[in-house]
């Protein structure tokens, strides 16, 4: 439990404040927002594979987020552009389908807004609006098949059981196309890890994207709709776009005119190893430690320069456990002297795109400017 | 579309804000205080095999300094979402400010009245914003 002094609120506080606190089902996290819940994961949880469901980011957008469900009542609807319309529960849903699990990466379209600069508005995160999971559920193929769906069906859309504080505020809906629904991939998930999804962080149902950010994996799903045109609301029209650009990137001084909604991850790395805080010392072998994603193709190397990019050296990378999983990656490091070194470390996937060197958007979307982590050798 | 209400039951919160609106002095004599941890835990309602699952969300509503504006802050936004929304930004130009009001009003559907953005804007600069250099601060962040 945080100390009741970090948890002390004061508006007009630095923002550079990181308070922690725990929410129901959860463990202590980074506070952003408690209404809706913005909590984001302390970064030395990225040295498990999996991400325990306890430490798994949070990120609503509306006020009215579901705090209790009924599973005796709680139907997924199915519905729209479909024969045979469908309301199933969530034992349904387990014994009447066939299950598959997929270990993916779920990350926030925002995840390390705070690192671009000029700084822009919305939820400040550092690097750890991601967390990798093994989701376990029905893929939407399954049930769409059995609602049949009808010829000429373009869009699927993605409702849950959040509500907006007023009637003049869009419900999240997001959507996906008919294919990219029906690729057998994109689930309906029951579990995370084997167990059911936290309160917060979508029970009973959540919709998982491997590979897309966050913004698609509708959490508390409870209606799937099928339309014979394309999906249009504001989540889709004005929030969650990206410049038609390289990376999705523009200039502070020339916003791009042209934008398409977020769609696949970058390719990014994160630093779990050294703590900056931890002290090294010369002539000792150091372990360097961090994790590796991208949208599905595969991270095939990993480069580590401790001279602040002057050299770079290939990093060890441990055994893929799943396409859209992440990968770890490890370097050893002995530092001959006493001094301040910079440590950067650049993955590159299997379709050889790599990581950026500049970034910026005026959303905060889509980070993956090669990090630098500073320490000190003493 | 679901008839949601059926099986679930949503956060209090925002029918409190909604009923502290008219005297919005009431929110701010509440003392300071953080998240009710322990209380929270205790009344976490999961009993085993219980086909109902409930959570009780945490209430951080953290007291606000007086200032001009703030009245209009606490009707037209504090309805549909905690004040760390903008605590957690970087101290903002009024520019950026400004824009940030105008998009949750006329992007978003908060709200606002035209009179009111002026006089919240004055509230998000006097209690987290800075001199309208034109640019945005420098990052307070950094690893």
């Amino acid at each position: 439990m945080a100390s009741p002094d970090r948890m002390t609120s004061v508006l007009g506080a630095s923002s550079s404040t990181r308070d922690l606190v725990r929410f129901p089902e959860k463990t202590e996290m980074i506070l952003l927002t408690d209404r809706p819940p913005q909590l984001e994961t302390p970064i030395h949880y990225f040295r498990q594979d999996l991400t325990p469901n306890e430490a798994f980011f949070v990120r609503w957008h509306l006020e009215g987020i579901p705090t209790s469900v009924d599973l005796r009542t709680f139907r997924l609807n199915i519905d729209g552009h479909v024969r045979q319309p469908l309301q199933l529960s969530v034992d349904e849903l387990r014994s009447q389908f066939e299950p598959i699990s997929i270990i993916a990466v779920n990350q926030c379209s925002g995840n390390s807004r705070s690192f671009f600069e000029p700084r822009v508005p919305g939820g400040q995160w550092k690097h750890g609006a991601v967390g990798n999971a093994k989701w376990t559920g029905v893929p939407v193929k399954s049930i769409l098949d059995r609602a049949q769906v009808k010829a000429g069906a373009v869009d699927v859309s993605f409702n849950g059981l959040d509500a907006p504080p007023l009637p003049s505020v869009s419900d999240f809906v997001k959507a996906l196309s008919i294919d990219h629904a029906r690729d057998g991939e994109v689930m309906i998930a029951y579990a995370m890890n084997d167990q059911p999804l936290p309160m917060v962080n979508g029970f009973p149902l959540r919709l998982v994207v491997p590979g897309w950010y966050g913004t698609y994996w509708v959490k508390a799903l409870s209606d799937v709709t099928v339309l014979p045109q394309a999906f249009s609301n504001f989540w889709t029209d004005k929030a969650y776009r990206i410049p038609n650009g390289p990376n999705g990137t523009e200039s502070p001084k020339d916003l791009a005119k042209d934008t398409v909604p977020i769609n696949r991850f970058n390719v990014r790395s994160i630093f779990v190893r050294p703590d900056p805080d931890e002290s090294l010392h010369p002539g000792i072998p150091n372990e360097i430690e961090g994790i590796a994603f991208d949208s599905g193709y595969g991270i095939r190397r990993v480069e580590v320069s401790t001279d602040g990019g002057g050299t770079w050296a290939d990093a060890r990378l441990d055994g893929g456990i799943g396409k859209y999983s992440w990968r770890r990656w490890r370097a050893s490091w002995t530092p001959r002297n006493r001094g301040q070194y910079r440590l950067m470390a650049r993955a590159t996937n299997a379709m050889g795109e790599t990581q950026s060197k500049q970034q910026w958007n005026r959303s905060g979307f889509m980070w993956n400017v090669i990090q630098q982590v500073d320490v000190k050798v003493e | 579309m679901t008839p949601k209400t059926k099986s679930v039951v949503f956060s209090l919160g925002l029918a409190a804000l909604v009923a502290g609106c008219g005297r919005p002095s009431n929110i701010s004599k509440e003392p300071e205080h953080g998240i009710a941890n322990a209380k929270m835990e205790s009344m976490l309602d999961v009993k085993p095999d219980s086909p109902v699952h409930t959570i009780v969300m945490p209430h951080d509503e953290p007291a606000f300094p007086p200032g001009p504006g703030r009245e209009e802050f606490v009707t037209a936004c504090v309805v549909c979402h905690s004040p760390r929304y903008i605590t957690m930004q970087p101290r903002f130009s009024r520019t950026t400010w400004l824009s940030e009001v105008k998009k949750m009003k006329d992007v978003y559907g908060a709200h606002i009245s035209e009179d009111q953005v002026q006089k919240i804007t004055e509230y998000l600069v006097s209690i987290n914003g800075q001199l309208d250099t034109g640019q945005a601060p420098k990052g307070t962040y950094g690893e």
